[in-house]
């Protein structure tokens, strides 16, 4: 299944993501300010802080329960920090918002709407007319390949495809920052490479700016710009990945990164396992 | 009986394969042709609608009883011959009584369920908007709730006298309690990544409460209906059986009163039929909004 050449969208998005300030600075920028966040007495964030720039694609690894996705639910708006604060250009981020847009792992798509009403339905609650918001969700469903499927409703669709709808729908309302949450961790792994691969093909496209939590390794350093470990709530490195795109496992430098990155994210017992049995 | 159609309407939008060209082929070459292709149309006829158990049981019923005639192995009037029924059916038809009773009764029906189904909607929607009415209501609610509608209907009648408001008041409440439970039910199981995607799609909370909250509520409320169809219906002929003078209930109280078996299996059986065709348009509504849904054994083994 290929993606079809939007030429209209991508337009849009050109206009969109260069919106400037008066001095010509580029706008957007997301800034974790030393956040921390508790669950009764478990602390799951310790202190956070991360800066995001324009365009950039930030992948955001780590176990399971090292609070990834919590940090990417305080920058949606859906938990409040109890320490510290997030912005967006400056402005505090207080609750949900059509800023920042959100694909879910279970893609959360609105399972009475079909495909197309689905897309639509960030540019119709934004006071769009019906048949401009489904025009434009048409563009979204050719940007994702998925015309064909237009009046259909999710539970017809694969996990790959709802995915795909997913990531149109949230593009459909022109987000400042996309956020993706595990976004292909309930697919399987041949359709992850595939979903891996149009993804960055979008990103290409559009640019946007992304924040992206996953715990697959290859993932991250196939598609971020920077991957940010996290381990027990705590940012353990930064990895700038400056491997040009697009990337496959074979890309220079791609095996290295990602042997770097597992030593950070192995824990002591691993390590000393890793020493004695040697390379 | 209705539980027995509604599978075969969904076999009817694709035709028996398997059957019908069986059924087509001369297999006995003897056979003249038009009367083959007669019984194929007759057998696909009753296939599609599944008539033949509903018919059988109508045959050996009309059987049994004339066999009872004969030998009397209890007093035949006890249980009159389907024949004797459409007779007698024909005759109250034809005197008016038949479609005046049908007539109220239905008008009963829909108003005190429209009433008992808005008003759950209503109050549903309310608790949980507010959490101060879920509060002070549900307490009362599993109070009153449990306690049999029945039970209630003489203190109506004595509040409210004879007339067509206690009755429609008693099946509004039989319906309002059940639809009222599963709506809210559903207003609270709606999917929290459902309601932050809208969030972060642009949606103000009066569109999260009315593209989202209301639309996956929307099947809890129907099972809700559903239940509570049952309960109305009952609710609906005992309050036509006390204080009453129209109606299917009515008719069972006079045929009691003047020992009529026959007018009484006559009120019986249309009491059944109005009920089916009810939870009939009930199950259209159902699939016509609900054409999202998919699941069920029939989808996730095919045969």
């Amino acid at each position: 299944m290929t993606f079809g050449f939007a030429p209209d969208i991508v337009r849009l998005w050109k206009k969109h993501v260069s919106k400037t300030d008066k001095t010509g600075v580029r706008l957007m920028k997301l800034e974790v300010n030393q956040v921390g966040k508790r669950f009764g007495n478990r602390t799951v964030l310790g202190e956070i802080n991360l800066s995001v720039r324009a365009h950039e694609f930030v992948c955001i690894l780590g176990h399971s329960g090292c609070g990834k996705s919590t940090l990417l639910n305080m920058v949606a708006g859906y938990l409040l920090p109890d320490r510290g604060a997030i912005t967006v250009d400056g402005q505090l981020v207080k609750g949900p918002s059509k800023a920042r847009g959100m694909v879910f792992q279970d893609h959360a798509l609105f399972p009475w709407l079909t495909i197309l009403d689905n897309i639509a339905f960030g540019p119709s609650v934004q006071k769009k007319p019906k048949a401009a918001a489904r025009e434009i969700a048409m563009q979204y469903l050719k940007l994702v390949g998925l015309e064909q499927a237009a009046a259909s409703y999710p539970a017809e669709l694969s996990g790959g495809m709802k995915q795909r709808v997913g990531i149109a729908r949230a593009l459909a309302s022109q987000p400042d920052i996309l956020l993706m949450d595990e976004p292909f961790g309930a697919l399987d792994v041949l359709t992850r490479e595939t979903m891996r691969v149009e993804l960055q093909k979008i990103c290409s496209q559009l640019k946007p700016t992304v924040l992206f939590v996953t715990h697959s390794i290859s993932e991250a350093v196939y598609l971020a710009d920077r991957v940010v470990v996290m381990k027990h709530g705590e940012i353990a490195g930064i990895f700038e990945v400056d491997i040009k795109q697009p990337r496959t496992s074979h890309s220079a430098g791609f095996g290295e990164m990602m042997s770097r990155i597992e030593c950070v994210l192995m824990d002591d017992a691993q390590l000393e396992l890793v020493a004695k049995v040697g390379t | 009986m209705n539980e027995a159609k509604l599978p075969t309407m969904k076999e009817a939008a694709a035709p028996p394969l398997a059957q019908a060209p069986d059924q087509e082929q001369p297999v006995n070459p003897t056979l003249p042709a038009p009367r083959l292709r007669a019984q194929g149309k007759w057998s696909r006829f009753l296939q599609k609608y599944n008539l033949l158990p509903t018919l059988l049981f109508f045959v050996i019923w009309e059987l049994f009883s004339r066999l009872n005639a004969s030998i009397e192995l209890f007093n035949p009037r006890f249980l009159p011959a389907p024949s004797v029924l459409v007779q007698e059916a024909w005759r109250l038809a034809e005197s008016g009584v038949l479609l005046e009773s049908i007539a109220a009764s239905t008008v009963r029906i829909l108003i005190g369920f429209v009433i008992g189904c808005v008003a759950a909607v209503g109050i549903g929607v309310l608790m949980s908007k507010f959490r101060l009415v879920e509060l002070w209501f549900s307490p009362i609610l599993n109070l009153v709730g449990p306690i049999p509608a029945l039970a209630l209907l003489p203190l109506f009648i004595i509040w409210f006298g004879i007339g067509e408001f206690p009755k429609i008041l008693l099946i509004a409440w039989t319906t309002f309690i059940p639809v009222l439970v599963y709506t809210v039910d559903g207003f609270k199981s709606v999917p929290s990544t459902l309601i932050r995607s809208a969030l972060s799609l642009g949606a103000s909370e009066r569109q999260v409460f009315m593209r989202v909250m209301l639309p996956s509520a929307i099947p809890n409320f129907l099972v809700g209906a559903q239940v509570s169809l049952g309960l109305s219906f009952s609710a609906l002929i005992v309050s036509e059986m006390m204080g009453a003078d129209s109606g299917l209930g009515y008719i069972i109280v006079d045929a009691r009163n003047y020992f009529k078996i026959t007018n009484m299996f006559v009120a019986i059986i249309l009491i059944g039929l109005e009920y089916s065709l009810f939870a009939y348009a009930l199950r259209l509504v159902e699939r016509r909004v609900m054409a999202w849904r998919k699941g069920g054994l029939r989808d996730a083994v095919e045969k």
